[in-house]
């Protein structure tokens, strides 16, 4: 029973209401000349509170560009040209661009990677949360450098008393990410973004934090877009994983569903760079870059460097279809279970 | 490294750094055609006399000797004497040099007030009206010469409206000059309660400033705006929007990270307007150092000359030590 779905139907029947709806959004950069490039392609999913939704692809898949325009805050020089963002009954695009500030880090908040980077050089990592909390909870400087060095304590970064002090050179990549996750979680966000957050570290050190930020996030019962180009990671980590190539979401499933039984060629593949299996490996290789080039403007996205691809691959662009309840694939001949 | 040790090391730099830049401009000055001893007594001087002022001005030692001599003096605080005022080089700076510093001073003050804002508001908004007024009003100032800008507004402010006094030196010439303090006409009569110089003072200085002041906040709206905006498409300022912090947060971090920029323009301004205010000194008949300086090369008078470059270098030496000092002040990477 393939059913086309529509987007209100991505998420499987059920009594909670999501708390973030993304519908239709659609990001658009304009190019110096002609067509602009498309980098969101109407694209639509929902969070459940309290849960973590993964989201997966390679870099230029335009993951970044989404965590941002949740915001509303698209990278330059990108325009979000359609598309609804429903966080807790409210359409946050609709919103006076005040509101939507004062929203920004209180109720919705980022994570972001190269966190030495997103620090202010010349301001105390200290002050640099203590004003966060200070701006969107309202609260004077005192209680506001309390609740800092209360945030230090729960990412578990060492001597949290002498690191509100310390400029964000004088911290290594694993500390400043963890300021980075205090800085986010400081007004006990209800949504939190983590836009590849942990990438630049080390293997066990990534553990650390991403245990440290799902356990922040159960505690505070936020509702969570994981962001990451790791696969392994998501199996580890997510409520259900999402698998977005070129602007769309081409796969979404439970992360049972999808480990166990993914449909989509592009998951497939995914999956098989990180298997064990040699023969599975050299089955579904990533093909030559040459390939990559070709982008259809009509078809598949991923057309052109499908192995199953067949010639209506090329022509027509799949719709997502619900395969089982809750699984979701974009493509004319998902893989079967063998 | 401690701020004292830091400052104790670069005041110990500054006289080798003193004695090099008066080296060199030694050299070139004696580099200069011309022999002063012709012109000082005229052409109508016999042998005798110009071989009996050679000797005397010590013309007749070797190049090095001079300068040794030079120096030896120095250290005795002499800086020798101007054949054309006749005085001893030093006290003809002493009130020559903060007529040329009150009026650079303010001249900067005006392009900093004029320069810092336009920067900040065309970095915040570079659609704004304002932003496109104040890029073609930098364009303009890079390409108009000072001198051109004073001519025009002593032309509409003297000639035609008659606001402005006469372009003729830094007070009325009824009005006596107040005792000597600090050199600045306009604070010394304050202190001397004197309101009708301090008047005065005033009303000469707004020409002249405006025109430094106009021309001179081109470079300084530039680099305003280029480094905020840099710095607001910085990562870290891009994080505090995605953070929701307020606008005028974000932008008071964003130009408090571009000070460092903007602060060396203003001291490379600062320093390079002590000589570079020449022209309008000599439109306004300012009598600073400047002018000075300029009438001694052209007369080869030699010391008001390296008198003007001692000035002037440790003038410079001193606002750069305190840029950096404020350099530390702000960036904790350079003081950890």
């Amino acid at each position: 029973m393939n059913a086309i779905v529509s987007s209100e139907m991505l998420v499987p029947a059920q009594s909670v209401a999501p708390a973030l709806s993304v519908r239709d959004l659609r990001v658009e950069f304009p190019t110096a000349m002609g067509a602009p490039t498309v980098a969101i392609k109407n694209l639509s999913f929902d969070i459940e509170p309290g849960t973590i939704l993964g989201l997966v692809g390679e870099s230029g898949a335009g993951k970044t560009t989404l965590a941002r325009s949740i915001l509303n805050l698209p990278p330059m020089p990108g325009r979000i040209t359609n598309g609804e963002v429903w966080f807790e009954g409210t359409d946050l695009r609709r919103l006076p661009e005040e509101e939507q500030r004062e929203r920004r880090g209180r109720d919705l908040s980022i994570v972001v990677p190269n966190p030495r980077g997103e620090l202010n050089p010349l301001i105390t990592v200290g002050d640099q949360i203590a004003t966060r909390a200070q701006v969107h909870l309202r609260i004077d400087k005192k209680a506001a450098q309390a609740r800092a060095l209360e945030m230090l304590q729960k990412v578990q970064i060492p001597d949290p008393k002498r690191r509100m002090n310390a400029y964000a050179h004088e911290l290594s990549g694993g500390m400043a990410q963890r300021v980075v996750i205090a800085m986010s979680l400081v007004c006990s966000p209800r949504f939190v973004i983590s836009d590849d957050a942990t990438s630049g570290l080390d293997v066990t050190v990534q553990a650390q934090i991403l245990k440290l930020m799902r356990d922040l996030a159960f505690e505070q019962q936020s509702a969570m877009l994981f962001i990451t180009r790791d696969v392994g990671i998501t199996a580890h980590f997510c409520d259900r994983v999402a698998v977005m190539y070129s602007g769309e979401i081409m796969e979404i499933a439970s992360r049972e569903d999808l480990f166990l039984d993914p449909q989509h060629p592009y998951t497939v593949m995914l999956m098989a760079a990180f298997s064990h299996n040699a023969k599975l490996r050299s089955q579904w290789r990533a093909p030559d870059e040459s390939r990559e080039n070709a982008t259809p403007s009509v078809g598949c996205s991923y057309a052109s460097r499908c192995p199953k691809a067949q010639s209506i691959c090329h022509v027509e662009h799949p719709e997502l279809l619900e395969r089982r309840p809750g699984h979701v694939v974009r493509c004319h001949f998902p893989v079967e279970r063998t | 490294m401690s701020i004292f040790a830091y400052i104790g090391r670069r005041l110990l730099l500054i006289l080798p750094q003193i004695v090099g830049i008066v080296l060199v401009s030694f050299m070139l000055v004696k580099t200069i055609p011309g022999d002063p001893a012709v012109l000082m007594l005229g052409p109508t001087a016999n042998p005798e006399s110009l071989a009996a002022l050679r000797k005397e001005m010590g013309l007749n030692e070797s190049i090095p000797m001079q300068f040794w001599i030079y120096l030896k003096n120095l250290s005795k605080g002499d800086l020798g004497t101007s054949w054309q005022t006749t005085r001893p080089v030093l006290e003809d700076l002493l009130t020559r040099f903060p007529a040329t510093l009150e009026l650079v001073s303010f001249g900067l003050l005006t392009a900093i007030l004029i320069g810092l804002p336009l920067g900040l508001v065309s970095a915040f908004r570079p659609r704004s009206w304002l932003a496109r007024v104040a890029d073609f009003y930098s364009l303009a100032t890079g390409s108009l010469p000072d001198f051109w800008l004073a001519l025009v507004l002593i032309y509409v402010f003297y000639t035609l409206l008659g606001v402005a006094p006469a372009p003729l030196g830094r007070l009325d010439m009824a009005i006596l000059p107040p005792t000597q303090i600090t050199g600045f006409y306009t604070l010394d009569s304050l202190f001397a309660g004197d309101w009708e110089a301090f008047k005065a003072s005033v009303s000469h200085l707004v020409l002249p400033v405006l025109a430094l002041g106009l021309i001179n906040a081109g470079p300084i709206f530039k680099m305003t705006q280029s480094t905020v905006e840099r710095m607001l498409q910085s990562d870290f300022s891009r994080y505090e929007m995605l953070c929701g912090m307020p606008h005028g947060l974000v932008l008071r971090h964003a130009l408090r990270n571009s000070l460092p920029s903007i602060l060396t323009i203003i001291s490379v301004l600062y320093g390079f307007l002590i000589g570079g205010a020449v022209l309008i000194e000599i439109v306004f008949s300012w009598g600073g150092a400047g002018q000075y300086a300029v009438q001694g090369v052209l007369n080869s008078d030699l010391y008001p000359v390296l008198g003007f470059v001692l000035f002037s270098a440790i003038f410079s030496l001193f606002v750069y030590l305190i840029v950096d000092l404020i350099y530390f002040a702000i960036d904790p990477r350079l003081s950890h």
